[in-house]
């Protein structure tokens, strides 16, 4: 974690405008993510992770969704107010996303050779034989049996694991400096989830890129992070490095988390503890601390106050709580 | 082969569609048609001139033999002759649905294309005032009855209070010159009247279309907006535009003209059919029914094989 | 049940919340009201009255007596017209009421028998009406009716049905297989109870927006038809109008004309407009 970060967000700021009032998904959201590491982006549903990582590759949809401020830098250049025309030229060469959902992520009318290619004649300049070359031998990386035969395939042929391995794939295709995989596994089925990820692991090392994984599973964070930070609703609760996250989470909701992840030795079928009560609707925030509702160590001045996070911009583990553990 | 194979299985399950089309109208337009029995005697007919006529028709027979009848006459192509005219009914055809077809394609054609790049821009700009602009327009187009829209271009392109560029109605073609000269202000009405159904329906199709999850990982790698438009959506929403033209096309063969045909006293088979309904003339009756659901079951195959042949999904079985 | 009446109020109020936000609709919606009140105003016999009289000389210009000038027997343009507005939302409200009762009933019964020959047997008959040209079935029945004055409405409604019964149709086979219905199955609701008593509630969202539809559909149909001899009989309509004036317009006399077409126009307008934003209103999945 030396030297100059390869993506620098600070107090990012991203609303929804709905029918019922304006929604701020991400509120004054910072960090930093350096090169070759993964960061994980942790929270329940709802709480910003997926508008995050829009919001790095300027994807929010518009209306009904603006970057109302903050700044997001990626190797230096400052994102947020750069013309659309320049900032589709950096996705999916300096940065690129994995997606939630495969089954939908790809377009079922053209075959995944035709939607790789794409990208890396658009990119590389390559020939129509080499682009097709080339994404036979990415399809290989990612673990595609036969990629020069289902190459020609639709997605629609391909199970949900192996479309998710052709995004992958689309997201290697020009070695992009940093890549935002959102749930890259949630909708695949268990035992394929952990190939999923361990390949995105492998080639996150093997590519040397940057990588902001974002997941609800802590148990995800422990195994492929650096380090991480835990999002409740759209905010920053806290983040550190994985080894002291893991052994003296500072943050309730943190610990809450991590009481409500099953350990070795655990029966398999005993209760975990979860945590009681609701997420506040984003339109209708408390005045204090957002988790106070559900927070054992919640005092008056958590009902009044809204935590920011302490310590210094760049140090290493911060928090924002009142009564931190 | 494959092709071959469903093509057969599809046509023979278009079958009950052909028999409803032709049952239904032959039974409003036939057999509780006008009774042409008087328009073709003479002053003060004897009885017998009166059964002989009606057995000429047919009148006396049971309803199922005459509706088996007209079945074989559609599987034979013959109709007769028409009652009105005594032409035969294939020739009448012949003759009045090429007129059709040439006076509606260019106002089909260009009413759809028209239609889906105007729908494109507003679903590019969606939201913003092209958007508002082109949806106002289409609204406002929708709401002008045709007829209005026909009269207001014929006042305003034809007539002598108006431009007075164009022949105020008739048909009188010989050239491509003469050609375009009658069939301008007819083209210009239809397309006034297409492009707000059209372009509300395709833009609806292609923002639905915009908002899928593929669309975000296109933009995501990059795709520029306008190749987005153009390549990545346009293709997906071809299944349903496909459906609407190619449905469109056995009503305007058929009656699609009737009204501009009627209107500007042009010979298509619209105005042969009108006044077909109108003096109960039967074989023309009869062909042109049969015809249009024998279009319908054609459009149905046809679009089948085009949705295959546009997405990938879709499979002959 | 309480689940999905509550599900159903919280739409209804949602939608109606919406409704009053959009000013492009509630313009529509007053326009239409004052067309409306135009309309009883005739049917109370409080104006219009003298459509039908000789008042004036042939194709006067617009004056203080007649405001819209006289026609070529000299009848009064601006009543006519006015009373034109009642008759289009005579053919407009039964032609609506009529099509989209039948489309309820008829696409409900399909879509709880869907898969089964009940079900068959009414898409068939969609297809098969769907496929006869929309003037030829007018005309066929007109003529087949010989002359009955509601022959027109007969011809509407029997093809108007047809959207609204293909939507009510796929919305009952998504909401049968919902929880309470089953829970209705099982605790022996017979089955025409459980489709137009806890079912066919449920798409009223869609019979609405669907007879606005119709009803603008109905009114514009009025005008080609009466122009084509197969629309109104006797009275008065802006079709009727517009047919009188095709051949005034080239006679340079377009006072007939124009009425019609502009106070239609503006009735049309107004209601699709209103019909947009109760679509908006009451679509839950909102494509925008
Ligand atoms: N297009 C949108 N319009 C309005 N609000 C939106 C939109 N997209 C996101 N939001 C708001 O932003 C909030 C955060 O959404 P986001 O998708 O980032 O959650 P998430 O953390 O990714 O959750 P999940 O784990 O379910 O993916 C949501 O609660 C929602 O209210
Ligand atoms: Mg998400």
């Amino acid at each position: 974690m030396s030297g100059e970060p390869i993506l620098s967000v600070r107090d990012l700021v991203v609303e929804f405008r709905t029918e019922h009032g304006t929604v701020r998904a991400v509120d004054r959201v910072s960090f930093d993510v350096f090169p070759n590491e993964t960061v994980g982006l942790v929270g329940e549903s709802g709480c910003g992770k997926t508008v995050t990582g829009l919001a790095i590759l300027g994807l929010i949809p518009n209306p009904p969704g603006r970057i109302a401020s903050g700044s997001i830098r990626l190797a230096g250049r400052e994102l947020v107010g750069l013309p659309e025309g320049e900032l589709r030229k950096l996705r999916g060469r300096e940065m690129a996303m994995i997606f939630q959902e495969p089954m939908t992520a790809l377009n079922p009318v053209f075959t995944i050779g035709s939607q790789m290619i794409d990208i890396l004649r658009r990119y590389k300049g390559l020939s129509r034989g080499q682009a097709r070359a080339a994404a036979i031998e990415l399809l290989a990386k990612v673990g595609i049996p036969a990629p020069a035969q289902r190459i020609d395939e639709y997605p629609h042929q391909l199970s949900g694991g192996m479309r998710q391995r052709v995004v992958i794939a689309m997201a290697l295709s020009c070695d992009p400096k940093l890549i935002v995989a959102d749930e890259p596994t949630t909708a695949l089925d268990v035992t394929t989830q952990a190939q999923v990820l361990e390949q995105i692991v492998r080639l996150q090392q093997e590519f040397r890129m940057a990588m902001i994984l974002v997941t609800h599973d802590l148990g995800v964070v422990a195994e492929t992070c650096q380090r991480a930070l835990v999002m409740y609703c759209g905010r920053v609760a806290e983040k550190a490095d994985i080894a002291p996250l893991f052994a003296h989470p500072r943050h309730p909701y943190t610990a809450g988390l991590l009481q409500s992840l099953p350990r070795v030795g655990q029966q398999a079928h005993q209760d975990l503890p979860v945590i009681p009560g609701m997420v506040p609707d984003l339109l209708d925030l408390p005045a204090g601390c957002r988790f106070a509702e559900r927070c054992a160590r919640r005092d008056a001045r958590c009902d009044r106050e809204l935590p920011e996070l302490d310590g210094e911009a760049d140090s290493p583990s911060r928090v924002a709580c009142f009564h931190p553990l | 082969m494959e092709v071959l194979q469903y093509s057969l299985r599809r046509l023979a399950s278009g079958i009950p569609l052909l028999l409803g089309v032709t049952f239904i109208s032959f039974l409003l337009m036939v057999y509780f048609g006008p009774d042409q029995t008087y328009q073709l005697l003479g002053k003060n007919p004897t009885a017998e001139q009166i059964a002989e006529i009606r057995a000429q028709l047919g009148y006396d027979q049971p309803f199922l033999v005459r509706y088996a009848d007209y079945l074989r006459e559609v599987a034979t192509l013959d109709f007769g002759n028409s009652n009105s005219t005594g032409e035969l009914v294939t020739d009448l055809l012949g003759r009045t649905i090429p007129v059709s077809l040439m006076l509606i394609l260019p106002g089909f054609v260009l009413g759809n294309l028209l239609a889906l790049l105007l729908a494109l821009l507003a679903a590019h700009y969606r939201s913003r005032w092209p958007d508002k602009g082109i949806m106002a327009f289409s609204v406002t187009g929708m709401s002008i009855s045709y007829l209005i829209v026909i009269i207001a271009f014929q006042v305003i392109f034809s007539s002598s209070s108006g431009l007075g560029w164009f022949p105020v109605r008739g048909w009188n073609v010989h050239s491509f010159a003469e050609y375009l000269e009658y069939v301008t202000v007819p083209t210009l009405a239809t397309v006034f009247v297409a492009l707000g159904y059209n372009t509300r329906f395709y833009r609806s199709v292609i923002v639905e279309e915009l908002n899928r999850d593929h669309v975000r990982t296109a933009r995501a790698f990059g795709v520029p907006p306008a190749k987005l438009l153009y390549r990545n959506v346009l293709k997906n929403c071809l299944i349903p535009i496909i459906t609407r033209v190619v449905f469109t096309i056995p009503l305007i063969v058929i009656s699609g003209a009737l009204l501009v045909e009627t209107y500007f006293g042009i010979p298509g088979v619209g105005k042969v059919t009108f006044d077909a309904i109108t003096t109960g003339d039967q074989p023309v009756l009869k062909a042109v029914v049969g015809l249009t659901a024998v279009l319908f079951v054609l459009a149905q195959l046809l679009t089948d094989i085009l949705y295959r042949a546009v997405d990938p999904r879709v499979s002959l079985s | 049940m309480t689940e999905t009446t509550t599900r159903r109020q919280s739409l209804w109020s949602k939608a109606a919340w919406k409704l009053r936000r959009d000013r492009f609709g509630m313009l529509g919606l007053a326009v239409v009201a004052a067309y409306f009140l135009a309309a009883v105003g005739v049917w109370l016999g409080l104006w219009a009255t003298g459509w039908g009289d000789v008042a004036g000389g042939k194709w006067e210009a617009p004056s203080a007596a007649h405001w819209f000038g006289t026609n070529l027997i000299g009848q009064d343009i601006f009543q006519r017209s006015i009373y034109s507005i009642s008759t289009a939302f005579e053919i407009g409200l039964v032609v609506a009421v009529l099509s989209t009762l039948l489309g309820a009933v008829l696409g409900a019964v399909a879509g709880f028998f869907s898969g089964r020959a009940t079900d068959e047997l009414v898409v068939w008959l969609m297809g098969v009406l769907d496929s006869i040209p929309f003037y030829l079935l007018v005309a066929a029945i007109a003529f087949a009716l010989e002359g009955n004055p509601w022959s027109m409405h007969v011809a509407m409604i029997s093809t108007f049905w047809i959207t609204t019964a293909r939507l009510v149709r796929g919305e009952v086979i998504k909401l049968k297989g919902l929880e309470f219905v089953e829970a209705a199955h099982a605790i022996g609701v017979p089955e025409y109870t459980i489709i137009f008593r806890h079912i066919l509630p449920n798409t009223f969202h869609i019979l609405l927006v669907q007879s606005t539809i119709t009803f603008v559909a109905a009114i514009k149909s009025e005008v080609i038809l009466s122009f084509l001899g197969l629309g109104v009989k006797d009275g008065m309509s802006w079709g009727l109008m517009i047919s009188e004036s095709t051949f005034e317009v080239l006679a340079g006399f377009f006072n007939n004309f124009l009425a019609a077409s502009v106070l239609m126009f503006g009735l049309v307008m107004a209601f699709s407009i209103f019909s947009d934003a109760l679509q908006d209103a009451l679509d839950p999945r909102q494509v925008s």
